[in-house]
Formats: structure tokens, sequence, C-alpha cells
């Protein structure tokens, strides 16, 4: 069968990009390369770590990698669902032709569809940070997992602070090792510097030993030694250096600010860096990103349970309060049974101190704010329709088929 | 048509708008906040040290590297003249050495629970003495002397040393003193080798040095 | 061929008889008498708590035994010539109540007869098994070694895997015959407290003079008159110089046979506890020392260990007293643990046990596999189809037995069907064996059943050599996250029919290759059979879709409902997407031209590797949720049948090249044919 030859003038491009959107073979290969894409993220997420993977080669458009030693350049996960998602639409649910046997892909690729706009609704708008609670203590903040920023504060005589200035993580983390940037704070008397700002850094005397490969400047007897980022991008601490230059004369206050002078620890207080500008005391450092949800919640008990004997956890749950608008509810909260509201919501996610014993232990809650939370639930409804329908009529096909073969004389 | 492409344009243009894994605060700008009350005290510490949590770390690392030994009891005893305390290892609670170029030897382990037992314990000396094995009466029989105040069988064997345990090479006329305490709480062992003449100069020493041994109750 | 596969049967027959049985190993013992089938059985229902569930002695014995011998029964030759095959609840009771006897049955697996020459013990062969006796020659030098290796081993595991501490092989042996010897000694000695200064090891441990005060002081004695103390005081004591008078002497020397008795009684929590909200079962050990920081706690603590004493005392008198004694304990036991809640089913877990239905079911898939391949030899005929049906029939036997297992295990443990990796192989099985005999049910070819019976062989040796290498009781708890029955009942099982449908379509795959290869070296055609068989292909491929695509999403959603996002591109739920996205590239690419018949099969197997990755290879990874069964040597075992299913796509690849071949010379033929253009 002679093909005709392809027709490339410019005029004709959109019924030639029409007919690559819509056909199988474009299916087909990105099927091909997200399965290569999914293989190479997942085994490199032995070394990298979840998240980093994650980035990477699933939340990009494009990147490198290397498949038995020779770089090659790769689609990335959301290139190949953004193409797939066209390809769907235009392919699936417009080009197809209606009939009754094609009832059932079209209703699951429908499903399909909707599946992935959760995704992409998810990751564009989505939310997520927790909340860890001791008994007796109640919050309405909510914490990022790995996201930092910086925040300055004057304190009162009490060593307390009431109001606190702060530099967003979007900017603080794109600031480089090597660059310095400067903010001017209205309301405080002086411009905030910073000289270089690292993803993971720990703080090291310099009498310590391989002191003299970190090449930050000393303050106080200390450098900041960078190092390599962790796997578990949870665990990076980051670190800056900062300098305070007030407005009118004086001094630059310079210090060394660092992730890990921030609470490990619910019960914990932070530990800022204070300075003194104008006769008046501030501190400064760097804490976790955090905003705030519409209401508060108590923890009032977490139950923790072993399986006896042995160290694995059979059951935890948190018996909570939530307060919202004069309002008062007690609720549980466990794994498996979440508590929704508004919009956010509450999983029992962990727990902690690691080696904490019943009855001192806190309560972590995953906190979740994704608009399209039940998306996924009801494309899994439509899309198993769809296929059972498809699988209904494809079996009953066979055999019918089978069967007309079998009754005639058999052929082995 | 034209509906089904518009869908992909807004999830383009989706895709361009910032995405924010995290709500709070984003842009350039220092903005302010009110601090709720859980948020407003604050651990005000003065030195650095304590700031970036360093004392702790320090006073962990130095813990660490303290031999695993100090899970059990420490260890007090006399050092004879001439004997030079080595790095403990593993097995090895006390590691000291003696002689001209620190060829002879003096060490004390400690085994919890089994260890082997008396018997095979001798009887392993004296292999690597070269030496025949005992039965269990003749060992029964062998002289005692006093460790940590209890009754160890002592154990003095001349011959070729082949320490075994990864090197091959044999030590030609070594002379072996030895105590063996099997009891309950575990098995100890103190075990000093070396060149015969070397050994035989150190012998009062080795009573010394054993008698002297004690457990320190910090 | 015919008559080549006739004899290629009839000597698979005949091989049993060539290979005479092993000899088995030697042991010291100038004879052995076993116990009484009765007593062994009282026995068996003996409850114990362990791995934070209450279940009966007779599945520690098995697990224990299999973790020291590699194996469920204990085989030795006595000095007398007799060949001795002892069942492990059998061999558990000689280690609990002979001890001196058990010391001389050799079963510890030693697979390199380089570790117990490291250790100073006469080897015996390369891969041999040697009893406790033989190997105390050694036992300091395995001690010491064993402690030097575990340093090592923690050293590895906290540098993440730095491969200088990584062990060598003999290392690992050794490590791991250290931990089984110990192990067994304290089975050994877990009622030593009871036989009054009887000690059966470590008997150089105690002093002369705390061996005699063995003899005449009993432990619950002394519990009545000791004074309070702590376990760390206990220690401390023990540790301290004895005074210088003969009271203080006794007192410190009975402090330290407190202390060792203690301390060799651990490790069997044979006793419920006295409160009904306290869940942990004790040992004798924990009573003791229960018993030593609390003067309340002793008369029960009395009342227990006494009961103890009596088992041990009735031992020595005589077998009808002992059978008494432990039928009482026994008794006792459950009139305890029934009211609350505990060990209820465990005289199911020990029919369970003795019913071994897995591997009964693989005794029925071989002998359906050797009816099947009888009837290959008369293919088409009507002896033929009677064969592949009786074959059919024996398949099915096997299908139900493997059902049974599975349903006594869920029965056992109150929770739906699949828990943990173990409990995916037999249900995996069961899956793919029963969709064989579906596509039997519809197709009649013997394919279907062809495809049962392989499913069943690989899937029930599978689950007998894991179970095997694991040597931990397969029937474990949950951790907190999987404690919800209506997604392990819907996610888990539809995700594993998913599975099973992957490898199933890749059975068909080969069957078809190797057929078609065949076909083409014979130079035979069975255009009708092949395109059945694709057919077939097809609708298990689109099965497989919709079950793993459901069971994926099912996933996402319950990822959703404990940790807050549908998904988060963790390596198992990477490995199931791969499996949907796989089938949607056969199914696409058919629509697209680019994959035929030939191309189906190949894929399929293409498939069943995805599909094994995803079931074995990403929990093996070290991250992510779902890394929960570590296994070694997994990786080894999925590149060998990863390279034998290459193998099949290599003659695809071959037989795909001749087609092509076959097709160039057609066009050629017509060419020559056409007419000279003008």
């Amino acid at each position: 069968m002679a093909s005709k030859p392809i027709d490339w003038s410019p005029s004709n491009w959109p019924k030639l990009l029409y007919q690559f959107f819509t056909s199988f073979k474009v299916a087909t290969a990105i099927f091909v390369l997200m399965t290569i894409v999914t293989l190479l993220g997942t085994l490199a997420q032995v070394d990298q770590g979840l998240y980093a993977a994650k980035v990477k080669y699933f939340h990009s458009f494009f990147f490198t990698d290397k498949i038995f030693g020779i770089p090659v350049l790769l689609p990335g996960g959301l290139l190949l669902m953004l193409v797939l998602f066209v390809n769907m639409t235009l392919g699936a649910l417009v080009k197809v032709r209606k009939r009754w046997k094609g009832l059932g892909p079209l209703i699951s690729h429908f499903g399909m569809l909707m599946l992935l706009a959760g995704g992409f609704v998810t990751w564009a708008f989505g939310t997520d940070g927790y909340m860890a609670l001791y008994p007796g203590m109640s919050s309405n903040r909510v914490e990022s997992y790995r996201n930092w920023q910086l925040e300055v504060f004057p304190l009162d005589e009490n060593g307390q602070a009431k109001q606190a200035w702060i530099l967003p993580s979007d900017e603080l983390q794109s600031i480089r090792v090597d660059e310095q940037r400067s903010y001017d704070a209205d309301g405080l008397p002086f411009d905030v510097i910073i000289n270089g700002f690292t993803k993971n850094a720990t703080p090291i005397p310099v009498t310590a030993n391989g002191a003299s490969d970190a090449t930050g400047k000393e303050i106080d007897g200390f450098k900041l030694a960078p190092q390599e980022t962790a796997k578990e991008a949870e665990q990076n601490l980051p670190g800056a250096y900062v300098a305070f230059d007030p407005d009118g004369e004086g001094e630059n206050a310079e210090a060394i600010l660092w992730a890990g002078s921030y609470r490990f620890d619910p019960k914990e207080d932070p530990m800022p860096f204070q300075f003194t500008v104008d006769g008046k005391n501030y501190g400064a450092m760097l804490a976790k990103k955090s905003w705030h949800v519409p209401f508060e919640v108590r923890l009032d008990e977490f139950i923790f349970e072993r399986h006896p004997g042995v160290s694995t956890a059979r059951n935890f749950e948190s018996r909570v309060t939530r307060f919202s608008e004069a309002q008062e509810t007690s609720l549980e909260i466990k794994m498996n049974e979440p508590m929704r509201y508004v919009g956010y919501t509450f999983f029992q996610e962990s727990f902690g101190p690691p080696d904490g014993k019943p009855g001192e232990m806190f309560s972590q809650f995953a906190v979740a704010n994704n608009p399209a939370d039940q998306w996924p639930l009801w494309a899994l409804v439509v899309t198993t329709i769809g296929l059972g329908i498809h699988f209904c009529v494809m079996l009953i096909d066979f055999i019918v088929r089978s069967r007309k073969k079998t009754s005639a004389a058999p052929s082995s | 048509m034209r509906l089904s492409f518009t869908l992909p344009f807004f999830l383009v243009a989706a895709l361009l708008a910032t995405s924010c894994r995290d709500s709070g605060p984003t842009g350039t700008n220092i903005v302010t906040r009110e601090l709720p009350e859980s948020q407003q005290s604050f651990r005000l510490v003065d030195s650095s040290a304590e700031r970036f949590r360093y004392q702790k770390r320090d006073a962990a690392a130095s813990t660490e590297s303290a031999p695993a030994a100090s899970s059990a009891p420490e260890l007090i005893y006399t050092t004879p003249e001439g004997w030079e305390k080595q790095d403990g290892s593993m097995m090895r609670d006390v590691n000291l050495a003696f002689g001209e170029n620190g060829e002879g030897e003096c060490y004390v382990a400690r085994l919890p629970g089994a260890g082997g037992g008396l018997v095979a314990n001798v009887n392993r000396w004296l292999g690597q003495m070269g030496a025949d094995s005992l039965t269990e009466e003749e060992i029964n029989a062998l002289p005692k002397k006093p460790l940590f105040g209890q009754p160890a069988t002592f154990l003095d064997v001349e011959g070729d040393f082949s320490p075994g345990m990864g090197s091959t090479e044999v030590m030609k006329d070594y002379r072996l003193l030895g105590l063996i305490l099997a009891s309950d709480a575990g098995a100890v062992f103190v075990k000093m080798t070396g060149p015969k003449t070397l050994v035989g100069e150190n012998a009062d020493a080795f009573d010394v040095f054993t008698s002297s041994l004690d457990v320190s109750l910090n | 061929m015919k008559r080549l596969l006739l004899a290629l049967l009839f000597s698979a027959f005949a091989l049993p008889g060539l290979v005479s049985a092993r000899d088995l190993p030697k042991s010291l013992l100038p004879s052995y008498e076993p116990w009484d089938d009765e007593v062994v059985h009282t026995f068996e229902n003996l409850l114990v708590q362990e791995g934070g569930r209450v279940k009966p002695i007779y599945s520690v014995a098995r697990f224990t035994l299999m973790q020291f011998s590699g194996k469920t029964t204990a085989s030795f030759q006595t000095v007398d010539g007799v060949d001795h095959k002892l069942h492990y609840a059998e061999w558990l009771l000689n280690v609990l109540f002979r001890g001196d006897v058990a010391k001389d049955m050799p079963v510890f697996i030693v697979d390199d007869s380089a570790a117990v020459v490291q250790i100073g013990v006469s080897p015996k062969a390369k891969r041999d098994r040697y009893s406790y006796n033989e190997l105390l020659a050694g036992r300091a030098k395995l001690a010491e070694l064993g402690a030097q290796f575990a340093e090592k081993e923690k050293k590895y595991q906290d540098s993440e895997k730095d491969p200088q501490y990584e062990l060598g092989r003999v290392e690992g042996m050794i490590l791991t015959l250290g931990r089984n010897i110990s192990s067994f000694e304290y089975l050994i000695g877990q009622f030593g407290f009871a036989r009054q200064g009887e000690l059966l090891v470590n008997e150089n441990i105690l002093p002369e003079e705390l061996t005699e005060l063995a003899k005449r002081l009993d432990v619950v004695e002394m519990l009545e008159r000791m004074p309070e103390m702590t376990l760390d005081q206990l220690v401390q004591a023990v540790r301290s110089q004895p005074g210088t008078s003969e009271d203080e002497r006794m007192f410190s020397g009975a402090l330290r046979l407190f202390f060792f008795h203690a301390n060799t009684a651990r490790g069997l929590n044979l006793f419920p506890p006295q409160e009904a909200d306290n869940e942990v079962w004790l040992s004798a050990s924990d009573v003791m020392i229960g018993a030593l920081g609390s003067k309340e706690m002793r008369p029960w603590a009395g009342e227990q260990l006494g009961k103890i004493k009596v088992l041990v005392d009735a031992r020595n008198e005589s077998p009808e007293a002992f059978a008494t004694e432990l039928t009482n304990f026994a008794e006792w036991q459950h009139s305890i643990s029934d009211p609350r809640g505990e060990g209820l089913h465990s005289d199911l877990e020990v029919q369970m046990y003795r019913d071994k239905p897995f591997y009964n079911a693989l005794v029925c898939f071989i002998i359906a596999f050797v009816v099947m391949a009888f009837s290959w030899l008369t293919p088409g005929s009507k002896t033929g189809k009677v064969l592949i049906l009786i074959a059919s029939l024996i398949a099915i036997a096997g299908l139900v037995l493997n059902i049974y297992g599975i349903t006594l295990r869920s029965i056992i443990r109150q929770r739906p069907p699949i828990t943990n990796l173990y409990d995916t192989v037999i249900f995996i099985t069961a899956t793919a064996v029963l969709l064989g005999l579906l596509i039997e049910y519809f197709t009649r070819l013997g394919v279907g059943t062809l495809v049962a019976i392989l499913s069943g062989l690989m899937g029930m040796f599978l689950s007998m050599k894991y179970e095997a290498k694991e040597a931990t009781d397969t029937i474990t708890q949950l951790v907190a996250v999987l404690d919800t029955n209506f997604w392990l009942a819907t996610h888990v099982t539809i995700i594993n029919i998913g599975y099973a449908a992957g490898l199933v379509a890749a059975i068909i795959g080969i069957i078809y290759l190797t057929g078609r290869f065949v076909m083409m070296l014979m130079g035979k055609q069975a255009k009708d059979f092949f395109k059945t068989l694709t057919r077939m292909n097809y609708g298990v491929i689109c099965f497989c879709l919709f079950f793993a695509l459901v069971g994926t999403v099912l996933g996402g959603i319950w990822a959703n409902y404990s940790w807050g996002r549908f998904w988060g591109w963790d390596p198992k739920e990477n490995g199931a997407l791969m499996i949907c996205l796989w089938t949607l590239v056969i199914l696409h690419g058919r629509m697209a031209g680019w994959i035929r018949d030939l191309g189906i099969h190949m894929n399929a197997i293409v498939l069943a590797i995805i599909t094994t990755f995803s079931w074995w290879g990403v929990n093996n990874l070290g991250v992510g949720l779902h890394s929960y069964g570590f296994t070694e040597g997994v990786w080894g075992a999925l590149y060998s049948s990863w390279g034998v299913l290459g193998v099949f796509m290599l003659m695809g690849v071959i037989v795909w090249i001749n087609e092509r071949k076959k097709k160039a010379m057609k066009k050629d033929d017509t060419k020559a044919g056409e007419p000279v253009p003008a």
C-alpha cells in the first residue's frame, strides 16, 4: 500500500498537528517514554532520595540522564502528561468514531482525563505541611516540611515578641551561597543583608577538624560548613550569613543563622540570634515557613500502642478539639480516618520523639489543602465503569468466536 | 472542537503559574505578621555554641569515641614498671605492652554470658602455643591465682606461638601466662605472651598487675 | 519425536531409583527413643506469644528449626544404625525437656565448611549439618567472631552500606551460626531453673560452689527470701565483690545463681500476665525478675514457675506422668487465654501446618504436569483429551488446596487474605491457576490447563522457597497504616490480581513463542491455534489492565486517606504505574499498527519483567514507604528469571526475522512474475 506524500506547507500545519496529536502512534510512544522515565526515576530515588528524584524526573519538562554511561535527553513527566492529555482529549474524545462498541473506551478515557486534571490541580494549587502537638497544646499554625524563611522581631523586656518581619522562603532559598542581597524593611531601623544561603550546612567551631575546609567567614568562633543535601529533603538544615546594618550610625551586627536553632520538638522554644540596635533588642532566626488555618486544634489525648513485646506500632490516634467561630467540636483523628474541615484535611501522620514512652509523646498531623481531593475517586468510578463495559463486550465477543471455532472441526 | 482546545490551554496556563507546594508568604518582599501566643516565647541563649547545639554534639561525640567497654564497669589496675598502655580494642578492655620493641603484650578481655567455658578456652590457648590439650580433670587440677578476688585458673606454657586469627606467622620460643575466670556474669581472660626470656623477666609484674585488677564502682 | 518424549518421561520416573537415599548425618547418640505421639500432640498446642501474637508452640518450633537447619525435620542416624527423622514439634520437645539428647542432634546447617574451620571445629562435608556438641569446641571463638561481625554489620547499616563493612560470605555464615547457637542455648536452658542444678549448657560458667548451691536452692524458695531489688540493682550486686563472711558469700552466691537462672530462662513467653488489660506475655525470666522487683507479685510468680517445675519433675518420673502434666499445663494456658481472646485459633494454626496445603498443592501440580506431558504424546486424539481433562481436575484439586491454605490463614489472622509478601505469593498463584482453568473452560485447547499447572508449580515452589529463606513466621502482625480491613481487602487484593494476570499473559506468551519457534524449525504451520492464543492473550492483557489500573488508583485513594497525598511517586506506586503503562503500550501499539501477533506475546513477556520488578524489585531498593520486604538474594533470582524470559524473547526475534525473510522472498517471487513496466 503506497502512502501519500506528506504536505509540509504551512497552511497544512494545523491539520498535521491535529493528525499528530490524535494518532495512536503518539499515544504508544508516550506510554513507552513514560515507562522509561518512571523506571529511571525510581532507580534514581535510591541515591537521590524521593523528593529530589521526583523533582528531576517527574515534575520537569526535560531532563538528562545516563543510560549505560551514554548521556541522553528525555522528556520529563510534566511534558509527557501534558502531551498525553492533549492526545487523549483530541484522540479519544473528539476524533474517535462514535459507535456503541466504543462506549467503554470513551468513558474510561474521560475518567483518565479527570485523573490527570486532578493531578495537575493538586500539583499547582495543593499545599501540604504539618502540625505537631503535645497533649494540652493547641495551635492554628501549619509548618512546611522543607521550606525555611527568615524572621526578625523586636524583643520586649521579657524576651518575648509580638510581631515578626519575614523574608519569604521563595526569596530566601533562591539566594546562592556566594550571593549578597540586601533588604529594607519598613518599621525596622536597619537593613537586612544576606551574604549567602546554603541549603544544608552545619556550624562548626574554627578549632574543629576540617574547619579550614569551610570557606565562610568566622563569626564568634564558628564557621558555616556546607554539607551535601540530604536524601530526605526534610532533613536539610540550611544556614545563612546575615548582617544587620543600622539605618543610623553604628556597626553592623553579624551572625550565622542556622535552621538547627529552630525547634525539633513542639515543646522546645527556638533559639534566635540576639542583637541590639538603638538601644532596642531584636531577635533573628531561620524558621520553618508557616501559615495558618482558619480554626484552632487542641490535642487532648494521644493514644499510642505497640504490638505486645515488639517495637512495631500497632495503632496511634489522637483525640482533639477543634475551635472555630465560637464552636467547639471534639473528634478523633487516626490512621485512615482524617479530619476534613473547610478545605483542610488533617491526617494522623506520625509521632515523636522516636524513643518516646507512651504518655510522653507528641502527635504529628499532616495538613493538606487540596482542591482536587476527591477527584481521583470520581475519576476511578468513571474509569471503572468504562473499563468494565469494555471488558464485558470483549469477553462476550471472544467467547462467541471461540465457541464457533471449537464447535467446528478441531484444528490442531 | 473549539471547546476541547481550550481545556489544554487552561492547563498550560495553570502549569506556567508559579507552583507553590505550600501556602504562606510568597514573593520577594518582607512582610509582617502577628505572632500567635504559642510562638511568642524564645529560649535566649548567650553563646553561639549553645545556639548551634554544639555542646550537646560535642559531648555526644566524646562519649561515642570512648570504647564500647564502657558498657561494663570501668577497670582499675596498677601498671607495672616498664609496661606501656596501648589502645584498647573491641575485645580488649586493657591492653599493655612491654619489652624494648613492645614484643611482649598483656591484655584483659571479658566475654559476657557463655564464652565457651573453661576447658575450651584453656585448650585453645594451649593449641596456640603448640601444646597438647588437657582433659577436664587436668584443667581443674591446674593452679589457681586470684583475679577480682576469685580463684582463676592459671596457665603457664612455653612453645612456638601461632596467634592465628588472620596471621600465619609463628613466633618461636615464646611463653604464655594466662588467667581464666569463668563466672556466671561472664568470663574474664588475662593473657600475657612474649619471647620466653622477656616473659620470665616480667612474671612477677604479671602477678602485680593481675592482683591489682579491680572494678571501679563509679 | 514421540519415542523421544516417551523415553524422557520414563527416565524421569527412574531417576528417584537411581539417586539412593542420601546418607543422613551421623549423630553421636547411641540410640534414640521417640516420644509418644500423644505427648507430641499435646505439646503442639501449648501457647506462646511471639512477634506480637499468641500462637501455638507448633509454629515456633517449625520456624526455629527452619532457621537453624533450613528444613522442618531433624534427620540423623544414631550409632546403632537406625535412621531417625524427627518432626519439628518433637525436636523442640527434646530441646526443652531432653536437652542432653538434643545437643547431639545435627541440626545446625553450615553452607561452607570454611566457617567451621575458622572457629576451630573439624569440618565434615562442604555443606553439612552439625550438632551443638560438635560445635562446642569452637564456642568461644564463635562468640568472639560473632561479636566482631555483628559490630561490622552494624557499621554497614549505619554507614548506609559502605562496602568496606560488608560482611563476606563466610563471615555472614559465622554470624548467623553464632546467633543460632545462642538461641539454641536459650531454649535448652529455658527450664534449667527447675532442674536443680542440672545445667546443660555452659556448665563451666558457674564456679563449683554455685553449681553445688544450685542443687540445693530452688528458685521459688530463693524468691521468697530475697529482698526487693530491681534488675539494675541485681546486676550491680552480682558484679561487686562478695564480702568476707560466710553469709555474705552465700548471699552473693545465691544472687549470682538467681541472675544466672533469670538470664537463661529468656525467650519463650509462656505465661499470660496477671492483669487483664496487659497484653504482654511473660517468659520465666520475666516472671523471676518481675517478682524480684515486687514482693506482691511473688505468690503469683511462684505459681507460674511451679507449673514448670511440675512439668520437669513429671518428665523425670514417667512418660505417663509427663503426658498428664503437659495436658494440664496446656489446658491451664487455654483457660486463661481464651477469655482474654488470645490464641483462639491456635488449633486451626496447628491444623494448617499439619495439613501442609501448599506442599500438597505442589504435589498435585507436579502430577498434573506429568499427566499433561503424557497427553502431548497423542495430541488431538481422544486419549489426549481425556488426559487433559484429568490434568485439569488434578489442577483444580491443587487450586482447592491453595485456597484452603489462604482461607485458614485469613481466619487465624482475622484479616483479609493478603497482609505481607508471603501472602502475595500464595494469592497470586491461586489467581493465576484460576485464570488458567477459566481459559481452559472457554477454549478447551489444553493451553489453559498448561498455564494453570505451570503457574501452580512455580508459585507453590516459590512459596516454600521463600518461607525457608526467611525462616520466620509468615503470619505476622500489621503495622499501623495497614490496620484497615477495607483497604486491605480492596486495593491489595485487586492489585495482586493484576500482577497475576500480567504473569499469566507472559506464560501464554512463552507457550506461543516456543510453539512458533518449534513449528518454524519443523517447517510446519498451526495458524488457527496461534491465532486463538493471540486472542486469548489479548483478553488476559485487558483483564490485567483493568485490575492493575483500578488497583493502582485505589492505592492512591487509600494513600490520600492515610498520608494526605494521592500520588507521591513512591517506588511501589511507580512499579504499579509501569504495569498499567505497559498494558496500554500493548493495546495502543496494536491499534497503531506497530505491534501485531508476535509483538503482543513478546511484549507480554516484557510485561512479566515489569511485573516481577514491581512485585519484588521495588521492595528491595531500600527506599520509599513500601520498603517492607527486605530479602537477600532477590536481585539474583530476579536477574536469572529475566535472563530466562530473555531467551524466549530471543526465540520470538528469530521467528520474526524468519518471517520477514519469507515475506521478502515472497515479494521477490511476485515481483519476478510481474510484467516489465513499459
